[in-house]
């Protein structure tokens, strides 16, 4: 406790870590430090490995080379033996881009399936917790609808709310989304607001600008598989270091896009 | 034949075919039980390429696929009691091979056969279920067994399950080949009757009759299960 006030012991922290698909180095070496509350945003190009580093934290995908600190406990993300897999993905949750909702569940199965199954809770409380949840993300008249009769938007707010239930220590969003239609986007980044201002701890890949500048505390650019910059979103968009970022930053952010304090 | 029908004979008969149902049932429900889990475990060996294993199941599905089921049951009727007469001679057994009941290989061809149509259908299956499903399934904390257990089997069954009912509607006609096997099942029990007078086509209708009506009502029982599971259809994300 002293030591995490101390700024010693991170919640979570990555230590180079690296990642090719056959001859293509998708990661080269990729560090990150994030403390409990923290909401941090990856931006970053097409193809910069972001989606990469995100499935390698929750082993996914499985990192060439890594460590990642969890709590103080080292877990190496190369070795990591299925018992500790296991339990980094017990204190992490992933949203999808795509959702992948279980199609064979309601959306309160969907929910309660990693209580129920995952950690053996009993299915009355897991009930009560995963209707909590789901009003959270305001779908109290969908408990019982399954993912194929949900809109886009709905499904992606039931995944939210998947991730939410098991009490993460952290929430992984890779692009949630930019699977969406345009009018559907709106609702997710409310509710996405909402849990962190409730001090969710979350690692979200997005392209929404609007979002990194009022919700996120941390932005970070990646680049070719390397940590670029990282700093306060007013350091990220207002006085962007790097060449790279500002290059980056002028062809994504949009004209009347402007940084309030 | 001159007389026309027997109307009497046709429905005493009808009874008798009625009568070996059970034993198509059962050779039925054998094979499906011994074909759906190692239908569906060989076809991720083939999803997964498992070497080995995938190489045998694919020489095994060309083998069942590219040659008669009358074959095969000529086959392990013929060569197994061989088999089986060289094991009880070599371990001085007091047994005879041709004591063993006929239903014995009708449940070995059958449930060989059906594996083989079941990987295929499984195979094609399986893969329409999106890795994403897995891969959530993983990050709420289930092991691979979990969810495996409880997102891609259910799934797979739902989108396999036309091609289940096809399987298991021809698995039931093709029963009726038991009569190789002196098994008293539905075609070889109308046709004993027949022998007395001949009244072979009052035989071969009740025959017709009974399969029309048992495939009927399982292909009925199909589609309303399959309209249950519509709601579990993957959504086109
Ligand atoms: N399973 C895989 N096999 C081979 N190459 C892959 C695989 N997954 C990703 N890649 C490659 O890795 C690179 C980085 O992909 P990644 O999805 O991490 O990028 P990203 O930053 O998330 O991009 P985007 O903004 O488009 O989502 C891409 O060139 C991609 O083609
Ligand atoms: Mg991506």
């Amino acid at each position: 406790m002293h030591e995490k006030e101390a700024g010693v012991i991170k919640m979570l922290e990555i230590k180079n870590i690296h990642k090719s698909f056959g001859q293509n180095k998708i990661l080269k070496g990729v560090d990150l430090k994030i403390d409990k509350g923290d909401v941090v945003v990856i931006l970053g190009p097409s193809g910069s490995g972001k989606t990469t580093l995100l499935r390698c934290i929750n082993f996914l995908e499985k990192a060439d080379q890594g460590l990642a600190v969890f709590d103080g406990i080292d877990i190496n993300l190369k070795t990591a033996s299925k018992r500790q897999i296991h339990s980094i993905r017990k204190k992490t949750a992933f949203v999808f881009q795509n959702y992948n909702l279980f199609n064979n569940k309601t959306a309160l199965e969907n929910v309660t399936e990693g209580l129920i199954i995952g950690r053996k809770m009993p299915k009355m409380e897991a009930n009560a917790l995963g209707k909590k949840a789901l009003d959270k993300v305001g779908l109290s008249e969908k408990y019982h609808a399954y993912p194929s009769e949900l809109s886009g938007g709905q499904q992606q707010r039931v995944g939210i709310a998947r991730a939410l239930v098991i009490n993460p220590d952290i929430i992984l969003f890779d692009e949630p989304t930019s699977a969406l239609d345009p009018e559907l986007v709106g609702e997710v980044l409310t509710v996405m607001k909402n849990i962190a201002k409730e001090g969710t701890t979350m690692l979200v890949v997005t392209h929404e600008m609007s979002f990194a500048k009022d919700v996120a505390n941390r932005v970070i650019f990646m680049d070719e598989g390397v940590v670029v910059e990282e700093g306060s979103p007013k350091d990220i968009f207002v006085h962007p270091k790097e060449e790279r970022t500002r290059k980056f930053l002028k062809r994504v952010l949009p004209e009347d896009f402007t940084y309030y304090i | 034949m001159s007389e026309g029908l027997d109307y009497k004979f046709l429905v005493d008969t009808f009874f008798v075919a009625l009568s070996g149902v059970p034993i198509a049932l059962a050779i039925t429900i054998v094979a499906l039980l011994v074909a759906l889990p190692f239908g569906f475990i060989l076809a991720l060996t083939r999803i997964n390429r498992i070497p080995v294993l995938h190489q045998f199941a694919q020489i095994y599905v060309s083998f069942v696929r590219g040659t008669p089921i009358i074959v095969q049951i000529f086959i392990v009727y013929s060569s197994i009691p061989l088999l089986l007469d060289s094991i009880f001679t070599k371990y001085n057994l007091e047994m005879n091979v041709y004591d063993v009941n006929p239903i014995w290989y009708a449940f070995i061809v059958f449930s060989f056969n059906t594996t083989a149509i079941l990987i295929e259908v499984f195979r094609s299956a399986i893969s329409t279920v999106s890795k994403g499903q897995l891969e959530a399934a993983q990050s709420v904390g289930l092991t691979n067994v979990q969810a495996f257990r409880r997102i891609i089997i259910p799934q797979t069954l739902v989108v396999a399950l036309p091609n289940i009912c096809t399987a298991t509607v021809n698995l039931i006609k093709a029963t009726s080949l038991g009569y190789a096997l002196s098994l008293q099942e539905i075609t070889l029990r109308a046709k004993v009757a027949a022998n007395v007078g001949y009244n072979y086509v009052e035989a071969y209708i009740d025959i017709f009759l009974v399969y029309l009506i048992l495939c009927s009502l399982v292909e009925y029982a199909f589609k309303r299960y399959e309209k249950r599971l519509i709601k579990y259809k993957a959504v086109n994300a």
